[in-house]
């Protein structure tokens, strides 16, 4: 028993502190930096974060490189499945587009609008700028949803950064470098937005899945019947992490047994993503900005003018070819009219001759019978039995068949 | 037939060979994700560290290993040190199965990895929980252990393959 025990002390005590003689370090030695190394790493010390920065920078771009022929089949294996739907695609974006154009002038005026009441209500001028960051490292993780790009703090990216692609949210920055940040998806588990469901304007915190969708939560019980397929989800601002207004997904309804689930289906796919916009915010104080507020407003009342001007042209010319359109149609109801009234006058003569035609029957069987039983309807002197002829007694009689108390 | 050490630089490269490959895959994050299987991953990196240290591979240094959990918490976005933990308690289990094991058997080598790596697992996903708060998916580890597991014995053929060419 006690050599058992002895053989296992030794056992360990040889995995824990053995070294052969290609080994630098002893795995106990190296167990410890680890440990060392985790509660350093959690210590916001200024020292940490540079070397954290550092390693981080070289380990992304060696990943980046290390990534290369992996990405170029991936990427080949993509390109060969997008060529064989472009022209559908194609024709289907070139009328998206033309939709678009027409909702752009009035999005526009939207978002002056909306710009000119933020200032009002806020104690600083926010001005946007949108840079364009290439992903450099994508891995698609089970366990954590983030992505790398190549912006960091020398162009202005702050922890807590909203990322686009096109419009629509994709995540937000949680760890800055110099030239690279890591960007925590929507779909992470640990991602938490707090959002608008329009047209329900119902405000909820979506969580992200670790799938291609997130969770709805944080609503009250029952409230989530009103959601629809086309209910839409953005974000709501709330809490300053991420901006108002920002699209991320449309509800999405499941229904197994009876049972309905909510789900947000998001605009943007992330498995896909290769660039994405990173948009740098810059607030400016009111009070030592007013010289500047005074000339910027006019910027935006100008080009909000200038836009008016272009939708009451739009308008005026919309207005020009609906009443071409309403004469048009003018004249087509006249004419029209006119026919129904042809129409009408016709049918009133075929009806005439119609009637006229039944007049015309019944007399010619009259006549008929009226040789065949004229001798029987008709008075005669000795026997008072029959009817004067042209009475209608005796037009009676006739079509009777010579019946005369019928 | 010339033989693959009279070569010299081929065979250095050649020997180096699971190195090169460990930290190819802490930076690429080799799991074939990109097939879109629901739950389907598996770590190759536990499987290369396990089988050769446990043939205590000359050429596998635990301090390149201990850089290698580094690179691979850089790149997933873990917190520094996890990684490494993990990689240096595998060396610790190989060390000490080495020592206890007469005759090496692989059967015993496969569950005894099941067994090593399911604690290891289990450690990973309670201090990333316990201690930093993370969010994690218990189905994602469990399917990422059991499919590590079934691919340790199609890659210790190919390792006893490479291990063979290195001794020729």
């Amino acid at each position: 028993m006690a050599s058992s025990r002895d053989d296992f002390i030794i056992a360990i005590r040889s995995a824990f502190l053995k070294k052969s003689t290609q080994q630098k370090f002893s795995l106990l030695t190296l167990v410890f930096f680890s440990i060392f190394i985790i509660v350093l790493s959690n210590l916001d010390l200024k020292a940490v974060r540079y070397l954290k920065i550092g390693i981080n920078e070289l380990v992304y771009r060696s990943s980046f490189v290390v990534s290369i022929p992996e990405n170029f089949i991936k990427n080949t294996y993509k390109d060969i499945k997008d060529y064989t739907t472009y022209f559908r695609e194609y024709r289907n974006i070139k009328e998206e587009l033309s939709e678009f154009k027409s909702k752009d002038i009035s999005s526009e005026i939207t978002q002056y609008e909306n710009k000119e009441l933020k200032e009002l209500i806020n104690d600083y001028v926010s001005s946007s700028n949108k840079i364009l960051a290439k992903i450099i490292v994508d891995h698609d993780s089970p366990f954590l949803k983030s992505i790398i790009i190549n912006k960091g703090s020398k162009d202005n990216i702050k922890i807590g950064t909203n990322i686009y692609d096109q419009s629509y949210l994709v995540g937000r920055v949680i760890e800055v470098n110099y030239k690279t940040s890591r960007v925590l998806l929507l779909s992470d588990l640990n991602s938490n937005v707090p959002v608008t469901i329009a047209p329900e304007n119902i405000q909820a915190i979506i969580t992200g899945s670790g799938d291609d969708y997130a969770d709805i939560k944080y609503i009250k019980q029952g409230i989530s019947d009103q959601f629809s397929e086309e209910s839409i989800v953005y974000s709501s601002g709330t809490g300053a992490i991420f901006k108002s207004g920002i699209p991320i997904g449309k509800i999405k309804i499941v229904e197994n047994d009876q049972i309905k689930k909510f789900y947000v289906d998001f605009y943007s796919d992330f498995s896909q993503l290769k660039y994405v916009f990173a948009e740098i915010i810059t607030k400016t104080e009111l009070e030592k900005a007013d010289q500047q507020i005074t000339d910027n407003q006019q910027e935006p009342i100008d080009a909000k003018l200038k836009l008016l001007e272009d939708e009451l042209a739009i308008i005026e010319q919309s207005n020009m070819k609906f009443k071409d359109e309403n004469e048009k149609l003018k004249s087509q109801v006249n004419y029209l009219n006119n026919k129904i009234i042809s129409f009408q006058n016709e049918t009133e003569i075929q009806k005439e001759t119609i009637k006229q035609f039944n007049i015309d029957t019944e007399e010619l069987e009259f006549l008929r019978l009226n040789l065949i039983y004229s001798q029987k309807c008709q008075s005669r002197k000795l026997f008072n039995t029959g009817f004067k002829v042209g009475t209608p007694e005796y037009k009676k009689c006739i079509m009777n068949k010579g019946k005369i108390n019928d | 037939m010339t033989s693959l050490k009279t070569r010299g630089l081929f065979y250095k490269a050649y020997s180096y060979l699971p190195v090169i490959f460990l930290f190819v895959s802490v930076l690429n994050e080799f799991d074939f994700n990109y097939l879109n299987l629901d739950f389907f991953s598996f770590n190759f990196p536990f499987i290369l560290i396990f089988f050769f240290t446990l043939k205590d591979f000359k050429n596998i240094d635990y301090l390149l290993v201990f850089l290698a959990g580094l690179i691979n918490d850089t790149v997933i976005g873990l917190p520094l040190g996890i990684s490494s933990l993990s990689y240096m308690l595998i060396c610790i289990a190989t060390s000490y199965f080495r020592n206890i094991t007469i005759r090496p058997n692989p059967v015993k080598d496969w569950f005894y990895f099941l067994l090593i790596i399911s604690l290891i697992n289990s450690l990973n996903y309670s201090i990333l929980t316990l201690f930093f708060s993370f969010n994690l998916i218990l189905m994602n580890y469990l399917v990422n252990t059991f499919f590590t597991f079934l691919f340790y014995i199609i890659f210790v053929s190919i390792f006893k393959y490479y291990l063979k060419g290195l001794d020729d």
